[in-house]
């Protein structure tokens, strides 16, 4: 096997007592669109700086094409970088922006200007060269970066929050512009965000940080259908939390029992048989049925709540031991039940996951 | 607002007249005296009784005046480079670090503007005469230095504040080295407070009087100075043309700084 492009290696940051980061390790292949997803002060930002070089790590070592990038000074790291907050230099045209970084290089004139047009044309922002950032608005400031950051065709594209002081409909905007600059271009991107919509949106795979570590790695699939914490599933997607205790265990299923005596099978998990836990199961795989259709199958519950959405109603039940829980169905299989109606509550056992 | 002007009622014309009273007290008399310098009565009559620019002529040919005026523009003209050189490091040390006895030293800097001039002048006056820096344009210089450079890192310290240090990160990724960021990036991005910051040097060099009279000789001395001995000897208009000049280069410099501040605005 080919070494990995960038390999970040048992990174740790500490501030005078403070973990900032511990032990992260992460391998990114060529091309590939990687996030840093997790809350604020989950040490994702950390990390991308240790790679930018703003930060020297404690211990750690960053590889880039097997190569030491720690050695190496920020300035001749070669690497691009788009920030959260708007950095365009105010006293620069949109192309002298641009071309920033190659008069930097003493790259010819004519290269610098051919090179400057193409990357504008690549953002959709070639008429806007001879503006001042200060008359544009936010997306074009950060689609300029963006040019700014690949105008010197950089391996490794490092994106801060790019999108976080823009409203929604420009975010997403940038989003799909982004995903087509990332094929055209075919550089490697590792964004961070906290935006668990946007991930999803717009990478290969995702990396969930908390307090400092990595929780799990993969695509958005596998972190959604498959999620090995609860704080993965918590974090990706919608969730209903039931505690449980584990009673049989085998090849990673696990017999679970309710406070209420009520049991089911096969749910995934890793814990020990007698030991406490708590079972996720999304709110779209589960379904309800009236108690009377349902003939002592599944965990009875009562309804609470019915909410119209158009594509799907959106139930709250109430389980014997007083807890809500989030269901999401089609219109049409909501039929039959009302507000306070006695339920049932089932789920396919592969979509149930017990975690400590 | 808690007072607002336009509902002030009969008060407000309270307000137009001291107003009006403060800044006729203010500006009268250097109108007054611009006034004098053009006109033609050797003994300071007003209004004057007819015009001329004779003053001026008088000033511009005696060569006293002559160097006078050169020693304070050679003066405040090192004054404001050094000045702008040492309040931009100064204030970039203090914008960028954290260190211990930070906030003292950035006392200690603006100690000057609130120690009474006097005091420094007969200070600086013993030491420099032991040194032979008296009468010499060196001492001016440090002189002048020392009361112009807490205003040029006040002013050159704003405008580093309302500047975003991640824009030298961005620079610094671009593939800029150290000098290389500070030279693009962040002096053009300050440079009306650099320029603000030289010209407010400049002027306080071009009519300081206390600590230049200390260090005046007879044969080295600034405009100012040498209006104020003048003064002493005798009344001339010449005196008059001397002070307008003073005065209107320092209205042109404070007009440059509002008009170069209103371009980059808009």
């Amino acid at each position: 096997m080919t070494t990995p492009f960038l390999q970040i290696r048992g990174l740790r940051k500490t501030y005078d007592q403070v973990v900032a980061i511990d032990h992260v390790s992460l391998d990114i292949q060529q091309g590939e669109f990687m996030t840093f997803l997790g809350p604020s002060g989950s040490g994702k930002s950390t990390t991308l700086y240790i790679v930018a070089g703003f930060q020297g790590p404690t211990e750690g070592q960053v590889l880039l094409n097997g190569k030491s990038l720690l050695e190496v000074a920020p300035n001749q790291r070669n690497i691009g970088m788009v920030f959260q907050r708007y950095t365009l230099f105010p006293h620069l045209t949109v192309g002298e922006n641009v071309a920033f970084p190659l008069r930097v290089r003493r790259r010819p004139e004519a290269e610098i200007k051919a090179k400057v047009e193409k990357m504008l044309e690549l953002v959709h922002l070639a008429g806007y060269r001879d503006r001042l950032p200060g008359q544009l608005s936010g997306g074009q400031q950060q689609r300029v970066a963006i040019a700014r950051a690949l105008a010197y065709d950089p391996p490794l594209l490092l994106m801060d929050e790019p999108l976080s002081a823009l409203d929604k409909k420009l975010r997403e905007e940038i989003q799909l512009e982004l995903r087509r600059i990332h094929q055209e271009t075919g550089v490697t991107i590792l964004y961070v965000t906290h935006d668990q919509e946007e991930a999803l949106r717009l990478s290969d795979r995702i990396a969930v940080f908390s307090q400092g570590k990595i929780e799990q790695v993969g695509t958005g699939e596998e972190l959604y259908e498959r999620p090995t914490s609860r704080f993965v599933a918590g974090f990706i997607g919608n969730s209903n939390f039931l505690p449980v205790k584990v009673e049989q265990m085998g090849s990673g299923r696990a017999r679970a029992v309710f406070p209420n005596g009520h049991a089911v099978e096969g749910a995934a998990s890793a814990l020990a048989a007698g030991s406490e836990g708590t079972l996720m199961v999304r709110p779209e795989q589960m379904r309800i049925r009236p108690a009377a259709a349902a003939a002592g199958h599944g965990l009875a519950v009562t309804v609470r709540d019915m909410t119209y959405l158009g594509d799907s109603m959106h139930f709250a039940v109430q389980t014997p031991w007083q807890q809500e829980i989030a269901v999401r169905m089609a219109v049409r299989d909501g039929q039959g039940l009302s507000i306070g109606a006695p339920a049932v509550l089932e789920w396919d056992a592969q979509h149930g996951h017990v975690f400590a | 607002m808690l007072l607002d002007f336009d509902r002030l009622g009969a008060w407000r014309w309270g307000l137009i007249g001291v107003g009006t009273v403060v800044m006729l007290f203010l500006l009268l008399p250097i109108v007054f005296i611009a006034a004098l310098s053009f006109g033609d009565s050797q003994w300071l009559v007003f209004p004057p009784p007819g015009w001329t620019l004779q003053w001026y002529q008088q000033l511009l040919t005696d060569p006293v005046w002559i160097d006078s005026l050169l020693t304070s523009a050679k003066v405040a003209v090192i004054v404001t480079v050094l000045s702008v050189a040492l309040g931009l490091l100064a204030s970039l040390g203090l914008a960028r670090s954290t260190f211990f006895g930070k906030s003292a030293l950035q006392a200690f800097f603006l100690t000057p503007m609130v120690l009474p001039v006097v005091v420094l002048a007969v200070a600086l006056y013993a030491f420099f005469l032991k040194l032979g820096l008296t009468g010499t344009l060196t001492g001016f210089v440090i002189g002048h230095l020392i009361i112009a450079l807490p205003f040029s890192i006040i002013t050159i310290g704003n405008s580093l504040q309302s500047f975003d240090p991640a824009l030298e990160d961005a620079a610094m990724i671009c593939g800029a080295g150290p000098i290389e960021v500070k030279w693009r990036v962040t002096l053009p991005a300050i440079r009306l407070g650099l320029f603000a910051a030289a010209v407010f040097s400049f002027l306080i060099s071009w009519d300081e009087v206390v600590l230049s009279i200390f260090m005046a000789s007879p044969t080295l001395q600034t405009l100012p100075v040498l209006i104020w001995s003048t003064l002493r000897q005798d009344l001339t208009p010449v005196i008059a043309a001397a002070s307008t000049l003073l005065v209107a280069l320092t209205i042109v410099l404070m007009l440059l700084v509002s008009l170069l501040k209103r371009g980059t605005r808009s």
